[in-house]
């Protein structure tokens, strides 16, 4: 099993790395790239911890290969915010409460951003249906909807 | 939960994979959205020798309709069906069952030939596939294969591709006028795996169904045909006492599992009832389609 | 209600300090820390529940490149101080002591058991070398439940113990509970089974262990409820001095009860950095979580209700058998508690309570959110029960049962003072929030178009710490100690035992420490998670709010009075005359005489007052809980129950709660809400599973099913008006209160829901197959 050399833009930055092929991109994100933001929740593809944005679309970073990577933009949660400010949905999220042991929080906030960039209009039902495959054991869930909620409404008022 | 070790390849076409699949056969497994395969690595469930990565393959994707069939490319990202207009208007029973696949996030790298090559008894796409006699292309190191739904699905993650073969493509048949769908599931939550799902497709010509379809998903080791149903309702006006005893038949043909989430004897009762909702729906949609 | 000198922060919603850190993943968690020269750990576990170990062979496992080294259950024994579970010493368990190994060395007592463990230079390599392990077992027969466990005839999980009771059976009686039976109008007799499910934080156990060769010191970067329990596990099963080992915590993904000690893994892990002199890195994986960290609440009780024909409950007479799985944990600790608290808000002239506890070959039983939360779940079903039974409707009976609030207060019979307990209070106003006629009327619409709607009701008390008790501390743990000190940069550090996994403490203490003191929250820093620093403590149990929020405010009124003498002395006034409000002391009436506390800490540490003058602006403050008190609170349900499918939807969930004074509401409400989903997926979705066997079948998230967002509504949250009792600390504590009372909530409004079918309910785990069993067993024609 040989390591096979990468290159993929990682939060706006060209990255490269020499990761066996059965290393998952979660693992090559937290190790070899030291962005230890995306967590490991199940390792098997249900909690959503490991979320990730890959080419635009949110994927569970615990359900990729790091080679299959290769060539592609990825965002983690250290990516949301480059210039050192909260994004709208993390202050949004911030002024909500809506987290409390913060581990379900970066895949959570991954996969909110994403479906909110797609679905800037989405109502609460809808919501809690795309972040349904995001765990959380803390809250309820219910001020991370109101943090999503709240961050749409103020996108809409700009 | 770390993968084991595997070698990888990924090939740039489909001859270059069927011929690492020539080479390799059983020892290979074909990596193509990973969301179901690379759990199963994750637990060491699984230990091929080698991935055949198909990812790279751009020939594999894509959708079109033409000459009364819908044609999706193996390699089609579930999301990328579920947002295709071409898609729901062809087979609008296709578009229903789409958005029930697990979440977004596994949508986003799961494909349509991935789903129907696994072969999960549980899933939706099987089910659809069966109901609507689907066509799935593989291609070998002797050619191409075109088998119906009906041959497809063996058993329990079983399918008869062999094991040089690649699914390179998917069929399903355009519906009709006057047909109407419905995917109705029970799982614990949603998003999960149905416990009992089914797909249902029901064509109504001067207000007596002409066809109806109905395929069990999680009654089997395979999605299950209700044929027996089927037969039943062939001919006759939609009525609620009808759709009961289709039900009762659909039930007396299945076998259904018993595990944690429920004994055969709840998915038989789940499985009645599906069918009592799937069809008083799918006969509401046909109603409008007309 | 609370004699706070400011009230700026406490009792607002102040944004937490802890979230920028969380939002950017900056957060710092036991696996995110790399060392230099750091291995990974894998264990080799059984796969069978029961089983001798014949023989271990790591040669193979040796040899596989990247594996530094190997440790069997033998290796593992000769390089540790064998002695009991330091969390039981520490409780000052008397009961059957089992005697067990490190690691698994003669034999194996659950699936999963750790028999070797794998030092490599990566997770996967290490899980590689575990494949390498061979390991030859011989099947001993499973004991797979309680009662086969009690049977003489089960083999015996620990030979030394030579039976499989981790309890013997006792029996205590409170009040005559031979009359009050015998007066009763009517007995009711139920046997009622709790199921086992667990803790499942999102983040597992895991530590890093770092020995340093030279210096002989360990220091541990641990997941843990208590950075200074784990210290001592660590140092007495290490046989090292406490000085030698420093124990460190960053960032927390949750516990609820499960990450307290030191697990079996985590000192073996603390070994083999000894021995090899590196640091090495374990991190449970989520099979190791679901199958092997621990699991909790699996109880049943045989319950006698005595009760008077109008529906007094006279008295109740318990059995309850619970099941503590394999190795020890605080399982058979939790009759005594659940004994205590099984009166609950009522008054009630007698109870009869006889318990025992069986060693079974599962997951160790460990706290889980509310350990004792079965006797809530008991009481409020029987109560129901008896009320259907006599037509009374579910507010009717407890009101009437209800001890009414006294001064002297009301006495539990099991000996609690229920001073100022507010369960008729919040009865009522969940009656006013929720329109019970106007749901009745809904639910027989519905009834008649096939839907079952149904509602349910429960109330509870939790000891959040509890109510004093005369010549003690309030509450378990006792006393609760903080170091405050004022820096030099006029910032207030507040060093606190607590652990806050989620509990928001980061902000919350700062929010009391800046209203007593005077500094904007911005200028307190509390500090957490450092043996070297902190004092002792531990998070749990509810008792943080009182315990370490009264600290706070008398530490901080203590350290305010030191500054404000050394600052007499510096402003020539006298610190009558002087008052601090945002971070600057000036003389009352004199705007223009302030001065930053930084510059009277600067002062104070030059040194510049001579020997007469206390100039160390650093307090020890202890506090005993004050007048403690009792949190509670009621709650109700909205159901819907699909009797096609046995889905059930919860439609709306209310809740009239009393945590004293609220620090953050924001706060408070965040951890009802989290309890009360973990209700939910008690109830509808979460079992630990084991087949006959004694395997664990829920051993992924794809069987072990926890609530996600489409299973929790919105819960309302009403504060009631609470009962001070103290005359500076009324905080009290919220965290597990939820997760008691949710469950028997849920299974009330899901009986009433089914009750055209007569369906009674016995048990707390109700899935889609079980709802529809239990409507199929009420006979045809329904």
């Amino acid at each position: 099993m040989t390591e096979v050399d990468i290159t993929l833009t990682v939060n706006g930055a060209t990255r490269t790395g020499s990761p066996e092929p059965r290393k998952t991109l979660a693992d090559f994100l937290r190790d070899d790239l030291g962005l230890t933001g995306t967590h490991l929740g199940c390792e098997h593809g249900v909690c959503g911890a490991c979320t990730v944005i890959v080419d635009g679309r949110a994927v569970r970073s615990c359900l990729m290969l790091a080679v299959q990577a290769a060539g592609s933009e990825v965002t983690t949660i250290e990516g949301l915010a480059l210039d050192g400010r909260l994004g709208t949905l993390q202050q949004a999220m911030w002024d909500s409460h809506s987290f409390q042991c913060g581990f379900c929080t970066p895949g959570m906030v991954m996969q909110a951003a994403a479906f909110l960039t797609d679905h800037p209009d989405a109502d609460e039902q809808q919501i809690r249906e795309a972040l349904s495959g995001n765990i959380c054991r803390c809250t309820g869930y219910q001020s991370i909807i109101d943090g999503v909620l709240l961050a749409a409404e103020r996108t809409r008022g700009r | 939960m770390k993968l084991p070790p595997v070698d990888y390849e990924a090939p740039e076409t489909v001859s270059e994979a069927v011929e690492l699949l020539a080479e390799h056969e059983d020892l290979a497994s074909v990596l193509a959205g990973g969301q179901s395969l690379i759990p199963l690595l994750a637990l060491r469930l699984a230990r091929p020798a080698v991935l055949i990565d198909i990812n790279g393959i751009d020939e594999l994707s894509g959708v079109s309709a033409a000459d009364g069939w819908l044609a999706i490319g193996a390699m089609t990202r579930e999301y990328v069906a579920e947002e295709s207009a071409i898609v729901a208007d062809a087979v609008p029973l296709l578009a229903a069952a789409l958005p029930l696949i697990g979440h977004e996030a596994i949508r986003s790298r799961g494909t349509v030939g991935g789903s129907l090559a696994h072969a999960d008894p549980a899933a939706e796409l099987p089910a659809v596939a069966r109901a609507l006699d689907a066509e799935l292309v593989v291609s070998g190191p002797s050619g191409e294969r075109v088998v119906p739904a009906a041959e497809w699905f063996e058993g329990y993650l079983t399918t008869s591709r062999e094991p040089d073969e690649l699914l390179t493509e998917v069929r399903f048949p355009a519906a009709g006028p006057g047909t109407g769908v419905s995917f109705q599931e029970v799982a614990r939550r949603h998003g999960d795996f149905a416990m009992v799902g089914l797909a249902t497709s029901v064509t109504l010509s001067d207000g007596v169904i002409s066809d109806a379809r109905m395929a069990f998903a999680g009654a089997s080791d395979v999605p299950a045909r209700a044929t027996a149903a089927e037969e039943l309702l062939a001919g006759e006006r939609p009525l609620a006492e009808l759709f009961d005893e289709a039900a009762r038949r659909a039930i007396a043909d299945i076998d259904p599992p018993s595990d944690l989430h429920g004994s055969a004897e709840y998915r038989k009762k789940v499985a009645a009832a599906l069918v009592r909702r799937g069809l008083r729906e799918a006969v509401d949609n046909a109603r409008e389609r007309q | 209600m609370t004699a706070i000198a400011a009230e700026r922060y406490t009792g607002a919603s102040i944004k937490r300090s802890e979230d920028p850190r969380i939002l950017t993943g900056a957060g710092r968690y036991v696996d995110d820390i790399k060392l230099p020269g750091m291995l990974h750990a894998a264990f080799v576990r059984s796969p069978m529940a029961h089983g001798r170990v014949l023989s271990v062979d790591v040669s193979a496992a040796r040899e596989l490149p990247g594996v530094v080294a190997v440790y069997t259950g033998a290796d593992l024994e000769a390089m540790t101080v064998p002695g009991p579970d330091a969390l039981m010493a520490l409780m000052g368990w008397q009961g059957p002591t089992p005697e067990f190994t490190l690691l698994a060395t003669d034999k194996v007592r659950l699936a999963g058991d750790p028999v070797a463990v794998v030092i490599a230079e990566s997770r996967y390599l290490a899980e590689d070398g575990c494949e390498l392990v061979a390991v030859e077992y011989a099947d001993l027969p499973p004991v797979t439940n309680a009662s086969f466990a009690l049977d003489p005839a089960s083999p015996p999980v620990f030979a030394n113990l030579g039976d499989n009771i981790a309890k013997p059976r006792s029996r205590n009686e409170f009040g005559d509970v031979t009359a009050t039976f015998d007066g009763a109008d009517r007995v009711y007799d139920v046997h009622i089974d709790v199921h086992r499910h667990q803790n499942v934080p999102m983040e597992g156990r895991g530590c890093v262990a770092s020995y340093d060769t030279d210096s002989g010191a360990l220091t541990v970067y641990a997941a843990t409820q208590s950075v200074h329990v784990t210290k001592i596990a660590a140092a007495m099963r290490l046989g090292m001095e406490q000085d030698k080992v420093r124990v460190l915590a960053g960032d927390i993904g949750g516990s609820f009860g499960l990450k307290i000690g030191a697990s079996r893994e985590e000192l073996a892990v603390a070994a083999a950095s000894r021995d090899l002199g590196r640091p090495v890195k374990w991190v449970e994986d989520r099979g190791e979580n679901l199958t092997v960290s621990g699991q909790a609440r699996e109880e049943s009780f045989d319950v006698r209700a005595a009760v008077s024909s109008g529906g007094d409950l006279l008295g109740l007479d318990v059995k309850m058998i619970i099941d503590t799985g394999a190795y020890p944990g605080m399982g058979a600790m939790v009759p005594s508690i659940v004994e205590a608290m099984f009166p609950g808000p009522y008054k009630m002239a007698a109870l009869g309570f006889e318990s025992t506890a069986a060693i079974t070959n599962k997951a160790t039983y460990v706290a889980y959110r509310g350990p004792w939360a079965s006797e809530t779940f008991v009481r409020e079903r029987v109560i129901d029960l008896i009320a259907k039974d006599l037509g009374l409707d579910p507010f009717e009976i407890r009101l009437r049962n209800v001890a009414p609030r006294t001064d002297p207060p009301a006495v539990m019979i099991t000996g609690r003072p229920l001073a100022g307990v507010t369960t008729r209070e919040s009865l009522e106003r969940i009656a006013k929030l929720v329109d019970f006629p106007s749901f009745r009327r809904r639910q027989a619409e519905a009834r008649a178009q096939g839907r079952y709607l149904g509602i349910g009701v429960a109330t509870f008390i939790e000891a959040a710490p509890g109510p004093r008790e005369p010549g003690g501390p309030s509450g378990p743990m006792g006393m609760e100690s903080m170091r405050l000190r004022l820096e030099e940069d006029g910032i207030v550090a507040l060093f606190t035992g607590q652990m806050p996994h989620g509990q928001s403490h980061q902000t919350t203490l700062a929010q009391i420490a800046a209203d007593e003191f005077g500094v904007p929250f911005e200028q307190v820093r509390v500090v957490v998670g450092d043996t070297d620093v902190v004092p002792f403590g531990l998070t749990g149990g509810s008792r943080s709010a009182t315990m370490t929020g009264g600290v706070a405010l008398h530490g901080a009124r203590q350290l305010k009075a030191k500054v404000l003498d050394i600052a007499s002395h510096l402003m020539e006034a006298s610190a009558q005359d002087l008052e601090i409000t945002d971070g600057q002391v000036f003389v009352r009436g004199d705007p223009a005489s302030a001065i930053p506390v930084g510059d009277v800490a600067r002062r104070a540490a030059s040194g510049d007052f001579g020997a007469e003058v206390d100039a160390s602006l650093e307090v020890i403050a202890t506090f005993d809980g004050g007048e403690g008190g009792w949190s509670g609170g009621s709650h109700c349900a909205i159901v819907e129950v699909d009797a096609e499918t046995g889905i059930v939807t919860v439609e709306r969930y209310v809740v009239a709660e009393d945590c004293g004074a609220l620090i953050n509401p924001a706060v408070v409400e965040g951890q009802i809400r989290g309890g009360v989903a973990q209700g939910i997926g008690a109830v509808l979705l979460e079992r630990s599973a084991y087949d006959e066997d004694g395997n664990c079948q829920s051993a992924t998230f794809m069987d072990y099913l926890v609530p996600t967002a489409c299973d929790v509504p919105r819960i309302e949250i009403e504060h009631l008006e609470t009962v001070p009792l103290d005359a500076d600390v009324n905080f009290r504590g919220v965290g597990e209160g939820g997760m008691i009372v949710a469950p028997p909530t849920l299974v009330n409004a899901i009986e009433d829901a089914l009750s055209p079918f007569g369906v009674r309910i016995y048990e707390q785990h109700l899935p889609p197959s079980r709802i529809l069993e239990l409507i199929a067993a009420t006979g045809p024609g329904r």
